[in-house]
């Protein structure tokens, strides 16, 4: 996910119109699955570093890389393949990215670059944000521009080197409304072309281009009195596949005694399906020539997502923390309309936790 | 209960076997067993092992019946079976055709029409003398050989042994066939994927069984290519030429001997071959020269 890190709006840009006093570096590790009932289906075992150091009293450099190991993943649904041998095969992605920020008085000017590979899929992106900020440093005003380039070359030779081009934008306002309270609103603008099938699924021919556009609004607002914070979110987003999303999200920060923190939060999405998108089974609406595709991802649901995250600072710039999510999906939970029919729930399951340090 | 997986050879190729048991000895024992019967059916019917009842048979060609017990007999009698069904084209006579056709040699070769046409005079099932107690082919030069059905009944037997041994779950996969029994230990099916024709380590689909075998028999396993035209090793015992007409072929059904056979005969009947296996009432999914998808209704 390195090189979606390096994208407009995906790290939130809050409170960061200084340079930081110090450098920091932290090991993470995530471990996710997902499954059906009566299928697990993918497994990603994920260690991570990343670096920030500022320095030169103008700069900041920071970086990151992350291995993702897999298993079971599309095409490798299946407990075992007939045809030649049933072994498993494990598939791996390598990401990493890199950013140089100058920051001067009243703005700042970062430039990064990522890239991901994995066997069936390279992705290179490179991107540039400008933010100013007024006086006070009540408001923030950020721009960004990413562009990424993706070739595809799926293991079934059903996509043959082809690309995908896609150019994000990135439109925000941060303001502090008093000193305990901020509210951040990003409006994101993302167009692409090039190749969106999903090559290991049958019958599947999506359309060539696709724009998105997301309106993404966050407020925080802590209470020193209980040595807390809540934070909340809301975005909507409309893409031209024609499915609209909302999702909001809600998370307490608690402190507690001896550098503790525990948060809880909640997350609910829901999304209609895409314009093409068909129900089951295969190949019901299945019409030569016109966009088609029974991937569920692209179905219409709903999808609840607790979770829970343990954080601990210690003396010494240490912190540690731990974060359980788990993500429920269900047609029927969908919200304002009817799910798509004959899809079985789909539950997913993250684990993470990490060190970081400060220097 | 846990799924144990084990891992063995035989064949000439690996195999996975997974069991479900609560404890490992007991998964372990059962597998034992299974194991050891594959070996047994692997030396009794191999006609590369020169003790084997196969053997037996080919050397006495010409010559005087050889006898055969139960278990043989119920093989030949499924193999004539496949035989009518295919309207000649699965003969387990047809072996011959190796002398013509060596897929491994290099450069690849193809034979001419009239070598293919010498060995045709020894692919002759119909003229084999066989009985619940003996066998006889009746020239010199003939043998028998039982690709096509072998594997797939020793993978049926891994499932009779390991549910005689109390293991309720599990599912055997033979080198590509498929024999699985009770569903998941969760109650779901299992999942089957079908390998994809032209690319290793990936599927074009797949099918959910519990209790049933999937088998696949397709012209990738061995072939030459030569001036840009596949031979594959699917030989149709009436021309002793490759079949072209399907990539590969995969046939759902209760047990894996009919799954295989069905597979094999379903690429031997070329574009008969939905039809036929409509008939059946088998489930398929196939991949057809140009590579489109083909499947039951």
């Amino acid at each position: 996910m390195a090189a979606a890190a390096a994208l407009p709006g995906v790290v939130p840009h809050a409170a960061a119109q200084s340079i930081p006093d110090e450098g920091s570096f932290s090991i993470r590790y995530l471990d996710y699955r997902d499954w059906q009932p009566g299928a697990d289906r993918m497994r990603v075992r994920s260690p991570s570093f990343f670096v920030m150091k500022p320095f030169g009293g103008s700069w900041v450099a920071e970086g990151s890389l992350v291995y993702d190991g897999m298993s079971g993943a599309s095409p490798r649904f299946y407990n075992t393949l007939s045809g030649s041998s049933g072994e498993g095969v494990k598939d791996y992605r390598t990401a990493g990215d890199a950013k140089l920020t100058r920051y001067f008085d009243r703005y700042a000017i970062g430039v990064g670059l990522a890239g991901s590979t994995e066997r069936d899929y390279l992705s290179k992106a490179a991107s540039l944000d400008l933010r100013w900020w007024t006086e006070d440093r009540n408001t923030t005003l950020a721009f960004s521009f990413a562009g990424t380039s993706d070739r595809i070359n799926s293991n079934n030779e059903v996509a043959v080197n082809e690309k995908k081009h896609t150019l994000d934008y990135l439109f925000g306002i941060t303001q502090a409304i008093n000193a305990n309270a901020i509210v951040q609103s990003n409006l994101t603008y993302s167009r692409g072309h090039g190749y969106y099938d999903d090559p290991y699924k049958l019958l599947d021919d999506r359309p060539d281009h696709r724009r998105i556009v997301a309106w993404l609004t966050r407020w925080n607002q802590a209470f020193p009195a209980q040595d807390a914070a809540l934070r909340v979110a809301f975005r909507v987003l409309h893409d031209s596949f024609g499915t609209t999303s909302y999702m909001t999200e809600a998370q307490w920060v608690q402190g507690l005694p001896q550098g503790f923190t525990v948060t809880p939060g909640l997350r609910y999405y829901t999304q209609s399906a895409a314009d093409f998108y068909k129900d089951p089974p295969l190949p019901n609406g299945f019409v030569p020539g016109e966009p088609y595709a029974t991937d569920t991802r692209l179905a219409a649901f709903g999808a609840f997502t607790p979770s829970i995250r343990i954080a601990k600072t210690f003396a010494d710039g240490w912190s540690a923390d731990l974060r359980v999510d788990f993500y429920r999906q269900k047609s029927e939970w969908r919200l304002g309309g009817d799910g798509s029919p004959d899809i079985l729930p789909f539950s997913a399951r993250w684990i993470q936790g990490g060190v970081s340090k400060s220097f | 209960m846990r799924l144990h997986r084990f891992t063995f050879p035989a064949m000439a190729s690996t195999h996975e076997l997974v069991l479900g048991a609560v404890d490992e000895s007991h998964a372990r024992r059962a597998a034992d067993a299974a194991i050891a019967d594959v070996a047994r059916i692997e030396a009794k019917y191999s006609r590369y092992r020169d003790t084997s009842i196969v053997s037996a048979i080919n050397r006495a060609a010409g010559g005087a019946p050889v006898a055969i017990d139960a278990e043989t007999a119920a093989l030949m009698r499924y193999a004539d079976a496949c035989h009518a069904a295919s309207r000649g084209r699965f003969d387990i006579t047809s072996g011959v055709l190796r002398r013509a056709w060596d897929f491994k040699r290099a450069p690849p070769r193809v034979p001419a029409a009239s070598e293919v046409d010498a060995l045709r005079a020894l692919i002759d099932w119909a003229s084999v003398a066989w009985d619940e107690r003996t066998i006889r082919l009746p020239r010199a030069g003939m043998e028998i050989d039982l690709g096509g059905i072998g594997k797939e009944y020793a993978a049926d037997r891994v499932a009779t042994i390991a549910i005689d041994a109390g293991i309720a779950n599990g599912y055997v996969n033979l080198a590509g066939d498929v024999r699985a029994w009770g569903g998941r230990p969760d109650g779901a099916p299992w999942r089957v994927g079908i390998r994809h024709p032209r690319v290793d380590d990936a599927s074009i689909g797949g099918v959910e069984i519990a209790d049933g075998a999937v088998a696949t028999s397709g012209d990738y396993e061995r072939f030459i290519v030569v001036d840009g035209v596949r031979y594959c090793h699917i030989l149709d015992a009436t021309t002793g030429w490759p079949v072209t007409h399907w990539q590969s072929m995969s046939v759902a059904a209760p047990l894996c001997v009919v799954a295989g056979s069905g597979a094999t005969v379903g690429m031997l009947l070329g574009a008969d071959a939905p039809a036929w296996l409509d008939s059946q009432g088998a489930e398929w999914i196939g991949v057809d020269a140009e590579g489109n998808l083909r499947g039951s209704p």
